[in-house]
C-alpha cells in the first residue's frame, strides 16, 4: 500500500539551521526534502492529522549548526518535537484540540543568559474550537508551556471567527492575527512566564485583510488586503512605550495625550493615513497587485519587502524608496515565502503544489519541488467532458492536467513527478476567469502517444475553439513532442471521450456533435535521413442516428469499437467503419464505457436521475446484469475477469448535486454475478479517479519469478492518491522508496564558505559574547568590530551595543 | 527534477497545415537561381525554338534555329549577335558548332545542310544529298572534318565537310530520324533516334555491318543524348524517358515517368559548385510540352528538381560553363536562365595577368603614440580553438505583443491591424477573446481605428481560415457601432464590399453544396462495392 501525492504547500515549510535540508508538511507527515537535490530524504511520521506548522529550533550558536530538532502541529490536536536527523519522535504534547498554527517567540528573541538556568518555552498557538449551539469552528489564541507540556491554564489571548495562521515578528516581539478589516497584535512580554501580561495592539483598514508581516528590527507592520493594496504602518506601538517612559521627545507625549480621543484634523496631519484611534506613526499604502495579497515577508535586513499573491509575481519592494523589482512568470498563486539562514536562498510555496527554492539576490529559480499539480478549475461548459486525468498502465505513471495549460506525469510508484508537458503555449494569465483550459487527456496503451484536448470558451458567442493535440514521446528522453494539431476537430462540438486502440496507432474522438471520428496515425520515410516524421489524419467519420456520442471505448483485441450514442452503444468494425451491432438502452446518457480486460464484457455507466452500472455481453448482444450505482469511474483489470468502481453514495448524487466534495465506496466485482468482491470506503471521492496499474518496479529480487501484479490506483478530489492490492488479504502499507543514497546533499559549500573554505569556530563566539552579555567587560567595543565585514550583524543591530558598551563603563566610573 | 525557466510566449497564429517538401533541398535551390537576367528584355522569336546549341568554346555563345533563320546569342549580354538567314530556303531543324567553335553546321527542311562561318555569316559549304528535310546535324567531339545528320528519309549521312561528300549512308532505320548525339568519348561512334521506337548506335570504323546496337524505346524517339561518361544513354519518347547503359549491351537501367506530355528534349546540365572534378554531378535535364523542365539525378535515380513554365517547352540547352540555361517554347518565347557566378569564381581570371607579388611592409611595432594602437585587438577574430562566449540573443518582441504584457488590449489591437498581416491580427484577436476583451476593444476603438478594422474584416471575412471568427466579429461590430458606421463615409463603403463579398460568399457555398450533394450518393455506392 503506498500513499502520495500530498499537497506540500498546505502550510509554510521551514528551513533547517544549515538551510540544507526544507521541512515541508505533506498531509500527515512532515517530509524532508534537500535543498541541493530536491528529492526526498526523510519523513516524520506519526501526526494522525494535517500538520499544520514546523518550527525548527534555531541554533544558538555556530558549533549547533548540525541541531536538528523541530516542533511540529497539527489538527489532531498534538505538538510533537522530533530529531528530523534521525526521523526520530522525541516528545508528545496533546493539547486535544486542532491546532491550527503554531509560533514560538522565545527561539527568535535574544538568546538567554548562559549562565541562568534554560527558562520554559512558550509557543502560542491557534486552536479550533467548537461552539456549543452550531458545530461551526472558531479560533481561539492559547500559550502553551512546551518545557512542561501543558496548556497555560485558561489563558486565552483572543478568539476569532476562522481558525488561521498566527504572524509572528522577526525579533519575537509581537505575534498577530488578521481578522477581517483589523490586525490584531500582541507583544510578548521579554521573560516569559505563565502570568506574563500582554499589550495588545489593533491596526484597522477598511477592506478584509489577508495577510501581515513584522519588519525585524522597527516596529513596522505590513499588511495585504484583497483589492491588492499592501499597508504599511510605521511607528506601531510607540504609545505604549511613550506612555512607559515620559522621558521621550515631545511629540510622543502628545500622542499619549491622544489616547483620550483626541481626533482631530491636526491629528490626522501628523498621523496620515491612520485610521481612528490605532497605535502608529503613520500609514502608507503600496499597490501594485491587482488581486488579493497572500505572501509579505520582510528581509532580514529590514530594506526590502517581498510580496505576491494571486497573479504569480513576486515583488520586491525598496521600503525606503518604494522601488520595485519582479520575479514574474511563476505561473501559480503564491502562497507562502520562507528565508533560510543561507543568505543566497529562499524558498516560495506556490498554489500547484510547487515549492521553488530562489537563488537569492538575483532571484531566480534554482530548484522546484514539486508534488502532483491540483485540480483545474473547469468553466461550466466543459464540465461534462473534462476528464482530466490518464493513466499509463503499465509503467504506473499519472498524467494530470494541470492549470496553466500543463500536463503532468507524475509516477506513483515514486511519488515523484516525472515530466511536465506544456500543451498550450500562453503565457500565465491571472484573471478570475479560466477561459482555456486543456479538458481531456488520454494515453495510448504503450505510453508512446499523448492525445489532449484543450478548449477556449468564445466570447459572447465568438471565437470559441477546441484543438485536438498529438504528442509522441521520444524513446530516447521520454519527452513527449508535438505531432499533430487539429483544430476544432468536429466543428463547434465538445468532445466526449478519446479512446487508443491497444496494438495500434489509431485514436477515436467522440463528439457530443452526434460524430465521432478514426484518426490513425500515417508514417512517412523522409527523403534525406529525416527521421520518421508520423502526423495523425482523419480515417473515419461516422454517427449514428444523429445522436450525442457520449463515449468510446476499443475491445482488448482492437477489433471492436464500442461508441456510445447516448442511450445506446453501437459497436463498430474500426477499420472498414462498419456499424456491426446496436445493443441498449440505459434510461439515461451512457457516460462511460470500458471493455473489461479482453473479455467478452462491456461495461457501462450513467449518471442523471437514474444511475446505473451495466454490464454487456459480447457474446449474447445483451445485458449481462445491472446495478443501480452512481459510478464515478470505473477501472478494468487486465486479466478480464475483474473491475473496480468508485460509487458515490447515491443519496448524494441524487438530492443535491452542490454539494461539493462526498465520499464514497471503491467496490469490486467480478464479470458474473452483481455481487462486489471487496468494498473499500474512500474520502473525497468527486471527480477522483481508479485505475489498475502494473507494479513490477517495486522490489524485484523477491517476486522476481512471479507475474506482475496489479496494484488499484484511487485518486481522490485532491489528488491524493493511494495504491494497493485488491486481492490481497491485508494492506500493508509501504512507504514511498526513496533513495536516501541519491537525495542526500551534493557536497558543495554556499556564500563565503564556497569562496574561502569555514571560517575559525572561535571567531563566531567572540562575536556572540558582546550580543549576550550585558555585563561590561573591560573593552568589549575592541572586538565588536574585529572579523571580516560580513559577518558582522547589521550595523542598527551592532550600534546600540556599542553605545550601550560605552554607557556602562561610563557609570562604573561614575560610581 | 524538472526545471522550467519562466518563458514569456508571444501570440502564435494558428499552425498551418505544411507539406512534406516545404523546405527546399539545396539542388532545387541551385536550379531556382538561374533567374532572368534582369536587363535584358523578355526574347520572343517568331515562332517555335525547334533547338538550342552551346557553343563548345568560350565565352559559349549559343545558336537558336527557329523558322527559317538561325539566331546567334551571346552569353554576355543575352541579346542576338547575328541573324543567319540568307543560306536556308526553309525551317531550320538543327545547328551543330564544330570543336573550336568557329563554325556551325545547321539544317533546315529542304533538306540541305549549310556549314557557316560563325564571324562572316557567310555559307562555306553546302551539303546535298538529303531527300527528305534533315532533322539533326552533328559535329562529332573534336573531329572537325566530318560531321554526320539524318532526315525523314530514314537516312543517317556521314559527311566529309572538306569535299562536300557523303561518306557513308547509314541504313537501318524504318522511319523518320529525329535526333541524334555524338559520343563525348569517342570522334567515331554516335547514336541516332527515330519513329520506329528504336535508337541505333553506329560506328563510323565497322560502317559496312550496319548499326553496332540497336535499343528499342518503345515509343517515338524525340531525343537521345549521350551522359558524359560515355557509357550510358538517355532517350525520350513519348513522355517517358529512359536510360540505357550502352557498354553493358544496352540494358534499360531506369524508366522515368513523370512528364505528362511528349518529352521533346534532353540535355546534360551540371553542378557546378566548384570547378574540381569530383564537385560536379551531372544531371539530365528533359523539356515537355507539359510545360515542365525536370532534373533527373541518374546517380539516385530520382527526379530532384521541377520547375514550371506558362508554354509547351521544345528544345533546352545548358552552356558547358554551367552559367545559363536556355529553354525554348513552340510560340517562339525563349527563356533564358543565368546564374550568378561569384565574384571569387570570375577574379581568378584577372589575377592571371602578371602581376608580381608585393612584399607585405614589415609590421611596425605599435606604440602609444599611434592611432592604431588605441584599435589593436579590436577586430581580433577567434581562433579555431577559441571557446567563444556568444552573448544571449536579445528577445525581440512585437510591439502587440508587448501591450498585451502591458494590458493595453486596444492598443495592442491597433498595433497588430497597423501591422496588416493577417495571422497576426486574428492572432491577437484570439488571445483577447481568451482574455474576454475582445468585444470591450472594439467598442472603444476610435473612429479612425474603426476603419482600420472594417477595411480588415472586409478583405479577409471570406478567408476561409479566418471565416469562422471573423463573420461572427463583423456582425457584432455592425451591432455594436452601427451609429459611427453610418456616420461615416468610408465605413459605409467598407459595409457595402463586405455584403457583396457575403453574397458571394453565399454563392459559392450554395454551388458547393449542388456538388456535393451530386457526388455524395456516387461515394455512397463506390463504398457500398
Amino acid at each position: 500500500m503506498i500513499r502520495g501525492g500530498k499537497n506540500y504547500v498546505a502550510s509554510p515549510p521551514a528551513f533547517s539551521n544549515d538551510a540544507k535540508k526544507i521541512l515541508i508538511c505533506s498531509a500527515n507527515t512532515v517530509s524532508i526534502f534537500s535543498t541541493s537535490t530536491g528529492l526526498l530524504i526523510g519523513e516524520l511520521e506519526g501526526h494522525t492529522a494535517q500538520v499544520s506548522s514546523v518550527i525548527v529550533v534555531p541554533a544558538t550558536s555556530g558549533g549547533s549548526k548540525v541541531l536538528c530538532y523541530c516542533w511540529t502541529s497539527s489538527l489532531d490536536g498534538t505538538i510533537r518535537y522530533w530529531d528530523f536527523a534521525v526521523s526520530e519522535l522525541i516528545k508528545t504534547i496533546d493539547i486535544r484540540f486542532p491546532v491550527y498554527s503554531m509560533v514560538i517567540p522565545s527561539f527568535l528573541s535574544q538568546p538567554r543568559e548562559g549562565n541562568a538556568k534554560p527558562r520554559d518555552i512558550f509557543a502560542y498557538i491557534c486552536t479550533a474550537q467548537e461552539k456549543e449551539q452550531t458545530a461551526n469552528l472558531f479560533g481561539r489564541i492559547q500559550k502553551c508551556n512546551l518545557s512542561q507540556s501543558r496548556l497555560v491554564g485558561n489563558l486565552i489571548l483572543g478568539e476569532t471567527e476562522t481558525p488561521g495562521p498566527i504572524a509572528i515578528s522577526p525579533s519575537g516581539k509581537y505575534i498577530g492575527i488578521q481578522e477581517k478589516r483589523k490586525l490584531r497584535i500582541w507583544e510578548t512580554p521579554n521573560k516569559d512566564s505563565d502570568h506574563a501580561s500582554y499589550k495588545k495592539i489593533r491596526l484597522h483598514h477598511t477592506k478584509s485583510l489577508t495577510t501581515l508581516a513584522f519588519h525585524p528590527t522597527e516596529s513596522i507592520i505590513a499588511a495585504g488586503d484583497v483589492t491588492g493594496r499592501i499597508l504599511i504602518w510605521r511607528g506601531v506601538g510607540h504609545r505604549g512605550i511613550s506612555g512607559g517612559n515620559s522621558l521621550i521627545s515631545g511629540g510622543l507625549v502628545k500622542h499619549t495625550n491622544g489616547k483620550l480621543g483626541v481626533r482631530g484634523y491636526g491629528d490626522a496631519e501628523e498621523r496620515p493615513g491612520v485610521r481612528g484611534n490605532d497605535d502608529a506613526d503613520s500609514c502608507t499604502t503600496c499597490h501594485w497587485h491587482p488581486g488579493q495579497v497572500d505572501v509579505l515577508f520582510f528581509s532580514s535586513d529590514g530594506a526590502y519587502l517581498y510580496s505576491g499573491g494571486r497573479e504569480g509575481v513576486l515583488v520586491v519592494w525598496q521600503l525606503d524608496t518604494g522601488k520595485k523589482k519582479f520575479l514574474p512568470r511563476i505561473g501559480s498563486p503564491l502562497l507562502h515565502y520562507i528565508s533560510s539562514p543561507d543568505p543566497t536562498m529562499s524558498s516560495i510555496s506556490c498554489a500547484d503544489n510547487q515549492i521553488h527554492i530562489l537563488k537569492m539576490p538575483s532571484l531566480e529559480i534554482q530548484r522546484s519541488i514539486s508534488g502532483i499539480k491540483p485540480h483545474t478549475s473547469v468553466p461550466e461548459m466543459y464540465k461534462g467532458s473534462s476528464r482530466g486525468i490518464a493513466f499509463d498502465q503499465s509503467s504506473a505513471v499519472a498524467s494530470v492536467c494541470t492549470d496553466n495549460y500543463c500536463v503532468q506525469f507524475y509516477s506513483l510508484l515514486h511519488d515523484q513527478e516525472v515530466t511536465e508537458v506544456r500543451i498550450c503555449e500562453r503565457n500565465h494569465q491571472p484573471g478570475e476567469e479560466v477561459t482555456i483550459v486543456v479538458n481531456l487527456v488520454s494515453l495510448s496503451w504503450d505510453g508512446s502517444t499523448m492525445c489532449t484536448v484543450e478548449s477556449r470558451s468564445p466570447e459572447e458567442g465568438i471565437g470559441g475553439l477546441q484543438s485536438l493535440k498529438f504528442w509522441s514521446r521520444s524513446p530516447h528522453d521520454k519527452s513527449f513532442s508535438l505531432s499533430t494539431v487539429i483544430y476544432d476537430p468536429h466543428r463547434e462540438a465538445a468532445i466526449s471521450d478519446i479512446a487508443f486502440h491497444p496494438n495500434r496507432p489509431m485514436a477515436v474522438t467522440s463528439s457530443y456533435g452526434s460524430d465521432f471520428k478514426v484518426w490513425v496515425c500515417s508514417e512517412t520515410q523522409q527523403k534525406d535521413q529525416m527521421p520518421l516524421s508520423s502526423g495523425w489524419t482523419c480515417h473515419a467519420v461516422a454517427s449514428y442516428k444523429k445522436k450525442q456520442m457520449t463515449a468510446a471505448t476499443f475491445s482488448g483485441d482492437g477489433s471492436v469499437l464500442a461508441v456510445a450514442a447516448e442511450t445506446v452503444i453501437t459497436l463498430w468494425d474500426p477499420d472498414r467503419n462498419i456499424l456491426v451491432a446496436v445493443i441498449g438502452e440505459t434510461v439515461e446518457p451512457i457516460t462511460t464505457l470500458s471493455f473489461v480486460g479482453k473479455s467478452k464484457y462491456l461495461v457501462s455507466t450513467s449518471h442523471g436521475s437514474n444511475p446505473l452500472l451495466c454490464l454487456w455481453s459480447m457474446s449474447s448482444l445483451a445485458l449481462s446484469w445491472s446495478c443501480k450505482l452512481f459510478a464515478q469511474d470505473i477501472a478494468c483489470s487486465l486479466d478480464g475477469t475483474t473491475f473496480a468502481v468508485l460509487a458515490m453514495s447515491s443519496d448524494h448524487s441524487q438530492s443535491d448535486k452542490t454539494s461539493q466534495i462526498s465520499d464514497g465506496i471503491i467496490i469490486i466485482f467480478t464479470v458474473e454475478k452483481p455481487v462486489p468482491v471487496a468494498t473499500w470506503f474512500a474520502k473525497k471521492a468527486t471527480a477522483g479517479a481508479l485505475a489498475f496499474v502494473q507494479s513490477n518496479t517495486g522490489s524485484e529480487e523477491s517476486m522476481a519469478d512471479e507475474k506482475p501484479n496489479e496494484l488499484l490506483a484511487y485518486m481522490n478530489n485532491d489528488r491524493e492518491y493511494v495504491l494497493f492490492d485488491p486481492l490481497g488479504k491485508e494492506a500493508i502499507e509501504r512507504s514511498v522508496p526513496h533513495e536516501t543514497a541519491v537525495g542526500l546533499e551534493e557536497a558543495g559549500r554556499f556564500g563565503y564558505a564556497s569562496v574561502y573554505g569555514e571560517l575559525p569556530e572561535f571567531k563566531l563566539e567572540e562575536r556572540q559574547d558582546p550580543l549576550i552579555s550585558s555585563v561590561p567587560r573591560g573593552r568589549t567595543w575592541d572586538t565588536l568590530f574585529s572579523g571580516p565585514s560580513h559577518t558582522l550583524p547589521p550595523m542598527t543591530k551592532l550600534c546600540a551595543v556599542f553605545l550601550e558598551s560605552l554607557l556602562e563603563r561610563r557609570n562604573v566610573e561614575v560610581e | 527534477m524538472a526545471m522550467e525557466k519562466p518563458r514569456n510566449f508571444p501570440v502564435k497564429p494558428k499552425l498551418k497545415p505544411t507539406s512534406k517538401n516545404s523546405t527546399p533541398t539545396s539542388e532545387s535551390k541551385y536550379w531556382k537561381s538561374f533567374k532572368h537576367p534582369k536587363d535584358t528584355p523578355p526574347q520572343t522569336l517568331v515562332s517555335s525554338i525547334s533547338s538550342v546549341t552551346f557553343s563548345p568554346v568560350s565565352p559559349h555563345d549559343f545558336s537558336i534555329t527557329h523558322s527559317a533563320t538561325v539566331t546567334l546569342f551571346s552569353t554576355k549580354t543575352h541579346l542576338p549577335k547575328s541573324t543567319i538567314t540568307s543560306p536556308f530556303r526553309d525551317i531550320t531543324t538543327s545547328s551543330s558548332f564544330r570543336s573550336d567553335g568557329l563554325l556551325l553546321a545547321a539544317a533546315d527542311l529542304s533538306g540541305f545542310i549549310n556549314i557557316i562561318d560563325v564571324k562572316t555569316r557567310s555559307s562555306l559549304r553546302r551539303l546535298k544529298g538529303h531527300s527528305r528535310p534533315v532533322r539533326v546535324v552533328k559535329y562529332p567531339r573534336i573531329d572537325k572534318l566530318h560531321l554526320f545528320s539524318g532526315g525523314e528519309d530514314a537516312v543517317v549521312k556521314y559527311w566529309d565537310v572538306m569535299t562536300e561528300t557523303g561518306v557513308f549512308d547509314l541504313l537501318g532505320h524504318k522511319d523518320y530520324v529525329r535526333c541524334g548525339d555524338v559520343s563525348p568519348v569517342s570522334d567515331d561512334v554516335f547514336v541516332s533516334g527515330s519513329y520506329d521506337h528504336t535508337v541505333k548506335v553506329w560506328d563510323v570504323r565497322v560502317s559496312s555491318k550496319g548499326s553496332v546496337m540497336e535499343i528499342d524505346h518503345e515509343k517515338p524517339v524525340e531525343g537521345v543524348v549521350y551522359l558524359p561518361s560515355g557509357g550510358l544513354v538517355a532517350t525520350a519518347g513519348g513522355n517517358v524517358v529512359k536510360i540505357w547503359d550502352v557498354i553493358g549491351g544496352g540494358r534499360l537501367l531506369h524508366t522515368m515517368e513523370s512528364h505528362n506530355k511528349t518529352v521533346t528534349s534532353l540535355c546534360v546540365g551540371k553542378i557546378g559548385k566548384e570547378s574540381g572534378e569530383e564537385g560536379q554531378q551531372n544531371r539530365i535535364l528533359s523539356v515537355s510540352l507539359d510545360g515542365y523542365m525536370k532534373v533527373f539525378d541518374y546517380a539516385k535515380m530520382k527526379i530532384t528538381h521541377s520547375m514550371r513554365f506558362p508554354n509547351p517547352l521544345m528544345s533546352i540547352g545548358f552552356s558547358p560553363d554551367c552559367s545559363t540555361r536556355v529553354i525554348g517554347a513552340s510560340n517562339g518565347t525563349l527563356y533564358i536562365g543565368k546564374r550568378k557566378v561569384k565574384k571569387s569564381e570570375t577574379e581568378e581570371v584577372g589575377l592571371v595577368g602578371g602581376l608580381w607579388p608585393i612584399a607585405e611592409p614589415e609590421a611596425r611595432v605599435l606604440r602609444p603614440s599611434y592611432f592604431r594602437y588605441f584599435h589593436r585587438g579590436q577586430s581580433e577574430k577567434p581562433a579555431d580553438g577559441d571557446y567563444a562566449i556568444i552573448r544571449p540573443k536579445k528577445v525581440k518582441v512585437a510591439e502587440h505583443d508587448k501591450l498585451l504584457k502591458k494590458f493595453r488590449h486596444k492598443d495592442a489591437l491597433v498595433s497588430a491591424l497597423v501591422a496588416k498581416n493577417p495571422e497576426k491580427i486574428v492572432a491577437v484577436m484570439e488571445e483577447l477573446i481568451a482574455r474576454k476583451k475582445l468585444l470591450k476593444c472594439i467598442s472603444n476603438l476610435e473612429s479612425e481605428e474603426l476603419v482600420l478594422l472594417m477595411g480588415f474584416i472586409q478583405r479577409h471575412s471570406t478567408t476561409p481560415r479566418y471565416a469562422a471568427l471573423l463573420m461572427g466579429l463583423a456582425k457584432k461590430v455592425i451591432e455594436m457601432r452601427g451609429e459611427d458606421i453610418k456616420a461615416s463615409d468610408e465605413l459605409k463603403s467598407d459595409i457595402r464590399n463586405l455584403k457583396r463579398d457575403v453574397e458571394e460568399e453565399v454563392r459559392i457555398q450554395k454551388s458547393l453544396q449542388e456538388i456535393q450533394g451530386i457526388i455524395s450518393p456516387l461515394l455512397r455506392i463506390a463504398a457500398r462495392r
